[in-house]
């Protein structure tokens, strides 16, 4: 471990503090801080929309970054994300069934249930004999994705009017978010907590299988564990505010170069960082564009990152 | 109670058997090597005994417990393995690493004790890698991390030791210094070895488990293990096994056998002594001419090598003359010989008759060979043998250079004489 970790995470929490507080104060209607004693408007746009929006941005951000530390660990690739193993396409088809038969009614359990059907199918066709080869796990994810993806244009081909609120649901925000978004989004933590449990073994299984069984893991049932809290936490995430990406991918990449690979303290420095980066990425979409989708702003940062990834591992 | 029992285990991969009714045990304290050409199952008996691999069926007792009763975590702490070097993607320092092997020992709400760290800090100055604690473990040698995996596997308070090649990737010199290592903790911990070098294994091992084609071949000591007829049989080559010079273990050569068909149906016959005919014995050998050699006395060096080529060789006891019995044997060799060659060794009283004999054949063609240039016949007879040694060459015995131009020569007066 290093020494100084647990002063970053201390100075993370104290910055996602400063940062939703100030999140709160930005908006498109600006709200001078005296009038929210002597206007009822003012204290309502406070408290019914930018507040439970800026926790629920904080909170999926924290969740996509979690799954994503972990996803990255038990594949034992810097590569992987959240949605890596068909979590992000199964609940777009779970929201975008929602919202082309029922006019978007119940679109927040379909498609948590999407995300988790998903996922256990990638994991049923991946499993052989008790155990889940993460190669196979990984390729199976990809073709169900596919698989999903083309349901998902079939629907959007058919969907006429509601084009629209499904592409927008796809690239990811968090407009209407209500407070009943936020208990939805609430057993994030839940699950991110489940997952830190197992910060050891991650630290151990991101040697190698083998190696993490001679330490005294139990690899299969860590990973049939870990794999089923991260598509817990995701789904959550998907179902609140559709498929955001990069943030599961790159928030644990920097965390690592900050506070070092010991898993005990990635996590809670992974978590607090994804939560920064979307309660900001949402704060400035909405003040200084027109609520424009903050999945168009993530992916935009996001994608060269991952780029500049790639090219710094191929040196390697 | 021996701390490994194996009963008649068999292990397949899907249709594949691997390995079919092993049987062996480990005496505590001791080094039990693995050894076996590729593919005959060394790493997968290992696996077995950790559950990486199922077993079909059969019994595998760890410390007088059935491996199948034992918890993942229960087995870490009994059974640690040293794996091949291996690649450690994430930048943890040396102390995390061996941090990791006190797994089985935390709970999960848990996290490590002092006495943890005590452990470890024993661990990592036992495998000798203290020094390197805060260090990252990308930024250490091959024979470093190897010593790490050591102290981690060390870190498990484990009775048992499983290795797999654990020092086939390193050079020779961190390779010793591991098996050293390992060597200072037999005795309280019970260590099982996979080896792909025979020499390391019969120095280091009490006990060798030779694996052929899935099945014990072989169990035993070193010497009993690695005859030559065993290693004839299970790697299919022939290998010299001598007693180590130093160590008096047993030592494994390769024959470098280059076969060719230019000698074919050629007699030569080698005069030589000291070491100074072995290259070219086995080399003629190799050749595919049909060799004899002597007069040697039987502690020579270069008897020992037309031993080990099953060369005719007349011979006679140490500190002893050429007697009148060994001289006929010798002149019925050079009789046959369609040449004989000399080597450029030390004349003495002892075995000058070995080139007087030569004088009595004026018709053979008779071969000076040095290996090179500095190499020359030392006459120790004050004469008596330079003499000899010019009569032959005034009859047209010639000085040959280099086992290149030995050959060349021999083959030109074959083809000469056709």
């Amino acid at each position: 471990m290093r020494r100084t970790a647990p002063i970053i995470i201390a100075t993370l929490i104290c910055v996602l503090l400063i940062s939703m507080a100030a999140a709160v104060a930005l908006g498109p209607s600006g709200i001078a801080f005296g009038s929210l004693l002597t206007s009822d408007n003012a204290w309502m746009i406070l408290w019914e929309i930018r507040l439970p929006r800026v926790i629920a941005a904080a909170l999926v951000g924290c969740g996509l970054a979690v799954a994503g530390t972990a996803m990255q660990a038990l594949f034992r690739n810097p590569m992987a994300d959240p949605y890596i193993i068909g979590t992000s396409s199964g609940g777009a088809l779970g929201a975008t069934l929602a919202i082309v038969f029922f006019a978007g009614t119940g679109r927040t359990v379909l498609a948590f249930a999407g995300a988790m059907i998903a996922t256990f199918t990638v994991y049923f066709i991946a499993r052989r004999g008790g155990k889940i080869p993460v190669e196979t796990l990984l390729l199976s994810g990809v073709a169900l994705a596919t698989l999903l993806s083309a349901l998902l244009s079939f629907l959007m081909y058919t969907a006429g009017k509601s084009l629209h609120q499904i592409m927008f649901w796809l690239m990811g925000g968090f407009w209407n978010i209500s407070w009943n978004d936020v208990v939805v989004a609430l057993p994030i933590l839940i699950g991110g907590a489940g997952i830190y449990l197992f910060a050891r073994d991650l630290n151990i299984l991101a040697l190698n299988e083998e190696d993490a069984t001679h330490l005294g893991v139990n690899v299969e049932r860590a990973k049939q564990i870990l794999l089923a809290l991260s598509a817990f936490v995701t789904g959550i995430a998907v179902a609140v505010a559709g498929s955001i990406g990069f943030i599961g991918l790159i928030t644990p990449h920097v965390m690592r170069l900050i506070v070092g690979p010991d898993h005990r303290f990635l996590f809670p420095a992974a978590a607090l960082a994804g939560a920064i980066l979307l309660v900001w990425a949402d704060a400035l979409t909405r003040t200084f564009t027109s609520d424009m989708p903050v999945g168009i702003l993530t992916a935009c940062f996001g994608a060269p990152f991952f780029i500049y990834l790639l090219r710094s591992r191929m040196k390697a | 109670m021996k701390p490994i029992e194996i009963t008649d285990i068999d292990v397949s991969y899907g249709a594949k058997k691997i390995l079919e009714a092993i049987t062996f045990h480990a005496d505590a304290g001791e080094i039990l090597g693995i050894v076996g050409p590729n593919g005959s199952g060394k790493t997968t008996l290992l696996k077995a005994m950790t559950r990486i691999v199922a077993r079909d069926n059969g019994e595998i007792r760890l410390d007088d417990r059935d491996l199948d009763s034992l918890g993942h975590r229960e087995l870490a702490r009994r059974v640690a393995v040293v794996p091949q070097d291996i690649s450690i993607g994430f930048d943890y320092s040396v102390r995390d690493v061996v941090m990791m092997g006190r797994h089985p020992y935390i709970g999960r709400f848990a996290s490590e004790t002092a006495r943890d760290v005590e452990i470890c800090d024993h661990a990592m100055h036992l495998a000798n890698v203290a020094a390197l604690a805060g260090a990252s473990v990308h930024d250490i040698s091959g024979g470093e991390r190897q010593r790490v995996l050591i102290a981690r596997a060390l870190a498990q308070e484990p009775t048992i030791l499983l290795l797999d090649e654990a020092t086939s990737n390193l050079d020779v010199s961190h390779q010793v210094e591991i098996l050293n290592i390992i060597r200072d903790l037999a005795g309280e911990i019970t260590v099982v070895s996979v080896f792909h070098d025979l020499n390391l294994a019969a120095y280091y091992c009490d006990r060798l488990l030779l694996l052929k084609d899935r099945k014990v071949y072989a169990a035993g000591a070193p010497g009993a293990v690695l005859t030559r007829e065993n290693i004839r049989e299970i790697f299919g080559m022939e290998m010299l096994v001598k007693p180590h010079p130093l160590t008096g273990k047993p030592y494994v050569l390769p024959v470098y056998m280059h076969q060719s068909s230019a000698g074919a149906n050629r007699r030569v016959h080698v005069v030589c002594g000291g070491g100074t005919g072995s290259d070219i014995l086995h080399l003629l050998h190799a050749a595919g001419f049909t060799v004899t050699c002597g007069v040697l006395n039987v502690l020579d060096t270069d008897y020992g090598t037309a031993m080990h080529l099953g060369l005719p060789c007349v011979a006679e006891p140490p500190f002893h003359g050429i007697t009148p019995e060994s001289l006929s044997g010798l002149r019925k060799c050079l009789e046959s010989a369609d040449a004989v060659i000399v080597t450029a060794m030390p004349i003495g009283k002892g075995n000058l008759d070995n080139l007087r004999v030569l004088l009595d054949y004026p018709a053979k063609p008779v071969l000076f060979y040095a290996r090179d240039h500095s190499t020359r016949m030392e006459d120790c007879t004050g004469g008596e043998a330079g003499a000899v040694l010019a009569n032959l060459e005034a009859r047209g015995a010639l000085r040959v250079e280099g086992a290149e131009e030995l050959l060349a020569r021999l083959s030109r007066d074959g083809s000469d004489r056709d």
